[in-house]
């Protein structure tokens, strides 16, 4: 296989779901030709292995204004892409097992309603009018917006890629990245398994493989690749509308269009990606023991499958966006912390935006790549990970 | 042990199961009951598999949903109820879905219009989705039980025809194996400790440390969790008789041979009077052998074998060699098969009340592929096994695999489970050659090839666990999508209770036609875990581990 051209003016690495926005929106804003390559098939990273949760209840402004975009995003995405997504709109339930947690969602609901959302702050009884069965004394309140939801993550790839296609993106799938190629002190260049393309630019959003993709380019950047796990049970009728989360430990379920308990909770892993994307016994126990501990009628539920993907954390919580100014032409769309599927249609304009070398809306204290760089840690950080 | 009869109650009637019975071989005493509908279309569906794996014989138990009757001995008292139809099985008002959706729902592109109608389709879909209702408080207490955490030399996974001289080997060398067998009630061994009833679901890659670097996941059933951790683990988990891909390939009366062979076991009559057998190899002729009175015809994609020949002749059974089987056809159940002649020749419909698949068995490879192991194409039965070598080591050291999970014939098997012993004992050889089993590369593809040219093929259900339809698959790959895991992931093919077991295998050859290359490679499956839906309360139950994966 060969690409279809030798010289592109920007490269993409990564065809998740960050990546083929950013191609999607770079064609539209006039930036082709555009290449999109990734080393797996479509679907294999962590695009292809989230919960579907989108949600706009964060800890900080610029996270919750993004996220407030997205939604708008996805509410359009069957129109626009033609794919169904079953964005279901059903809200996402924030529980508190003591009164400092309950403290911290208050805080949350604050400034979510300070931007206008209608977040709801409930009570034990409240949430047990969410999570029917749920075990008594196992919550005292939190926060709810009915407007955060879940979808199904397959066709949102499907309908991207395809709009992507259609305005005449390449994307070539089982290429790997090897490096950049770089010339006058900018990006010439990208040098994969199937040979050197010329490029202007290239644009990592290599999700879990992002760290790796920049150091290969020479750039030193803090991303560490995380493994985070997660299930599906056997499908039942509906009995819970909203994705639960739990921020104490990390748990955090919902109950899919097709009827599954889909959830993951946070157990420790070596970071890297050496380890691929298994599942370990650690993780199913766990998961088992917080979801049964929580609603005990699970425990007569099945688990049909689980699997991992990779959290693309930084150290602030905050993605990294934009060119990165040691080696100009190197654009950043990574560093999502397990959240690019949430975000990705609010931020890829913007990476498109700056790949064509105009200004965004984007503080550069939070987003920019070189934040890290200076004695300082950065001011602020976004710490509502999990879910 | 006998006892009385156990009374229990199905759909608000007493019935009784005698002691050692399923619920489906009670259910089952005079023909295959329809107790279950397609998830999507609501097509009736009948027991398949017979071994615990498929969605034709799930029912409520107790307020627990999707219990397979199949592995599951009623208890007196039991209130046991039909899933998903209404207001039966037998005459289900929701199969209008089916009929007015004669094309299939295109669940990827449809209904998103009108914007404003989101929510009540979301919720129409939701209602319709899945199959029990939730499990209640009651019904999960009712299983839970403390969990056995165990530490031992070796583990073995099977305690069949293969597992058992395994055993008896390791005996004899003075090892005393903890035994896991899936089989509800397992004939005592000799020596070793056997867990009846208890089916391995995970073995991740061993640690790279420790005396004891495996740890095998299983359960008890209904839901005891079960932990061994051990220094080797044989696997013996044998194979099954896989699916065949036609018209009405999950009506009531299609069944595996594992089903047919379980089902009318004797002493107990065949629930059936006139079956098809499909299929001209060894397997065909074992199930003549044992239900031969029931049998009306015999159907093979390719040759049948003499052996096969002489049994028919001895039970007056009609032969029908290369031929293409394209539809079995019946209102609820199945009334007869569609056949042609391959080359394009005469059709021919057999009158029958079973079809019986018994045209190829393919590993139980799962906790294989889950341990690291590597594994090869079988052309013979164009699915993947472990890679083995003479002594049953794999690639991954301490795991070893005997049994037709290993390409080992029966007739090899008392043999092999001494060297099997012996490399447990004492390290497999090193100079330990690989075992390259001659086989007869399948002719299943060419089958399909033609069998693939019937019009209204587009129709005919791919899945039936998750009802994904051949045409989903052939528009996926129409869509420029290419390879098995992307085709599952778009179609959903294979996402269901039996997690891909019975469709995947015909997928990849289907793939295989329609993007032009070998089945090898259109990818492989990730064969994730747990191999067997597992409880939750099973795992919940286990005491929280000591984190192999901590962060340094």
């Amino acid at each position: 296989m060969t690409f279809a051209r030798d010289s592109y003016r920007s490269v993409v690495v990564g065809a998740g779901i960050v990546g083929l926005f950013t191609a999607y929106h770079l064609a539209r804003e006039g930036g082709g030709p555009v290449l999109v390559i990734d080393r797996g098939f479509l679907s294999s990273g962590s695009s292809g292995r989230n919960g579907g949760g989108v949600r706009q209840q964060w800890e900080t402004r610029a996270t919750v204004r993004l996220a407030r975009e997205a939604v708008a995003a996805y509410r359009r995405f069957g129109r626009e892409f033609g794919f169904n997504i079953w964005f279901r709109q059903t809200g996402y339930l924030f529980l508190a097992e003591n009164a400092a947690e309950l403290a911290r969602l208050r805080s949350v609901h604050a400034l979510v309603t300070s931007e206008g959302l209608s977040s709801q702050v409930l009570d034990a009884d409240g949430v047990a009018r969410f999570v029917e069965g749920i075990a008594p004394g196992a919550s005292v309140g939190g926060t709810y917006l009915a407007s955060d939801g879940t979808l199904y993550p397959f066709p949102a790839i499907w309908g991207v890629h395809e709009a992507a296609k259609s305005l005449g993106v390449e994307v070539d799938l089982g290429v790997e990245a090897l490096g950049v190629e770089v010339r006058n002190g900018r990006v010439a260049g990208v040098l994969t398994s199937n040979g050197a393309v010329t490029a202007a630019t290239v644009v990592n959003a290599a999700g879990g493989w992002s760290g790796e993709f920049s150091r290969r380019a020479g750039l030193e950047v803090p991303n560490v690749a995380t493994r985070h796990e997660i299930l599906a049970t056997e499908a039942t009728k509906p009995f819970l509308d909203p994705m639960v989360v739990r921020a104490s430990d990390g748990l955090y379920f919902s109950q899919s269009m097709r009827g599954e308990v889909i959830g993951g909770v946070a157990v420790p892993h070596r970071p890297g990606t050496a380890r691929g994307q298994g599942s370990s016994p650690t993780f199913l126990g766990a998961m088992a023991r917080a979801l049964v501990g929580l609603l005990p009628r699970l425990g007569a539920l099945e688990v049909l499958r689980a699997w991992s993907g990779f959290y693309d954390d930084t150290p602030d919580g905050f993605p990294v966006i934009g060119e990165d100014p040691r080696l100009p032409g190197f654009v950043h769309a990574n560093g999502f912390g397990g959240h690019g599927f949430m975000l990705a249609p609010a931020t890829s304009r913007r990476v498109a935006l700056s790949v064509l070398g105009q200004p965004t809306d984007l503080d550069p204290a939070q987003f920019s790549p070189v934040r890290f760089l200076g004695p300082a840690a950065p001011a602020t950080a976004e710490r509502l990970q999990l879910g | 042990m006998e006892g009385p009869d156990r009374r229990f109650s199905f759909r608000g009637r007493t019935h009784s199961a005698r002691d050692g019975e399923t619920l489906l071989s009670a259910l089952a005493r005079d023909r295959l009951p329809l107790v279950h509908r397609s998830i999507q279309y609501h097509r009736p569906q009948g027991p398949f598999c017979g071994i615990g794996h498929c969605t034709g014989c799930l029912v409520r138990v107790n307020d627990r949903p999707n219990v397979r009757a199949c592995r599951y001995e009623p208890a007196p008292g039991d209130i046991i109820t039909t899933e998903n139809a209404w207001p039966s099985p037998n005459w289900d008002a929701y199969a209008t879905i089916g009929f007015l959706t004669p094309g299939g729902v295109d669940s990827l592109h449809g209904l998103r219009r009108p914007a404003f109608a989101t929510r009540l389709f979301q919720r129409m879909v939701r209602r319709l989705a899945g199959t029990g209702a939730p499990p209640t408080d009651a019904a999960a207490r009712a299983i839970a039980a403390p969990a056995v955490e165990r530490s031992t030399e070796v583990v073995v996974v099977g305690a069949g025809a293969s597992g058992r001289p395994v055993i008896s080997a390791l005996v004899a060398r003075g090892v005393s194996p903890i035994v896991l067998d899936r089989a509800l009630r397992a004939p005592p061994l000799d020596g070793g400790e056997l867990f009846p009833a208890t089916t391995a679901v995970f073995l991740p890659p061993p640690s790279e440390t420790g005396a004891r670097p495996f740890t095998v996941l299983a359960f008890r059933e209904p839901a005891q969790g079960v932990r061994i951790r051990a220094r080797s683990v044989v696997v013996a988990t044998g194979s099954y008789d896989a699916s065949l891909l036609f018209g009405g390939n999950d009506r009531p009366g299609v069944v595996s041979a594992d089903a047919a062979l379980s089902l009318a076991a004797p002493p107990r009559r065949p629930p059936f009077r006139r079956a098809v057998v499909v299929g001209g190899g060894p397997r065909a002729a074992r199930v003549l052998e044992t239900l031969g009175p029931a049998v009306e015809a015999v159907v093979a994609p390719g040759e049948i074998r003499p052996e096969v020949v002489r049994v028919a002749n001895e039970h007056g059974v009609l032969l029908y060699p290369r031929s293409l089987l394209i539809r079995a056809a019946g209102r609820r159940y199945v009334r007869s098969v569609h056949l042609e002649a391959r080359g394009g020749g005469v059709r021919t419909t057999i009158g029958c009340d079973a079809v019986i698949l018994a045209h190829r068995r393919i590993p139980h490879a799962q906790l294989f592929f889950q341990a690291g192991a590597a594994m090869e194409w079988r052309p013979g039965v164009a699915a993947y096994g472990p890679r083995v070598l003479a002594s049953g080591a794999t690639s991954v050291p301490g795991l070893f695999a005997t049994g037709s999970a290993a390409a080992i014939l029966p007739s090899e098997a008392a043999r092999h489970a001494e060297t099997v012993a012996d490399a447990v004992v004492r390290g497999a050889p090193s100079n330990d050659p690989a075992r390259a089993p001659a086989e007869v590369p399948t002719e299943l593809l060419g089958y399909y090839r033609e069998l693939l040219r019937t019009p209204g093929h587009g129709r005919w259900t791919a899945c039936p666990c998750v009802d994904v339809l051949v045409k989903e698959v052939e528009n996926a790959v129409r869509a420029g999508y290419r390879g098995i895991e992307v085709i599952k992931r778009y179609s959903s093919l294979g996402t269901g209770i039996c997690q891909g077991r019975y469709c995947l295998p015909d997928a990849l050859l289907l793939l295989s036609l329609l993007e032009g290359r070998p089945p090898n490679e259109v990818g492989y499956i990730t064969q994730r875990p747990p191999v067997v839906p597992t409880p939750l309360a099973a795992l919940a139950a286990l005491p929280a581990e000591p984190a192999a994966e901590a962060a340094p």
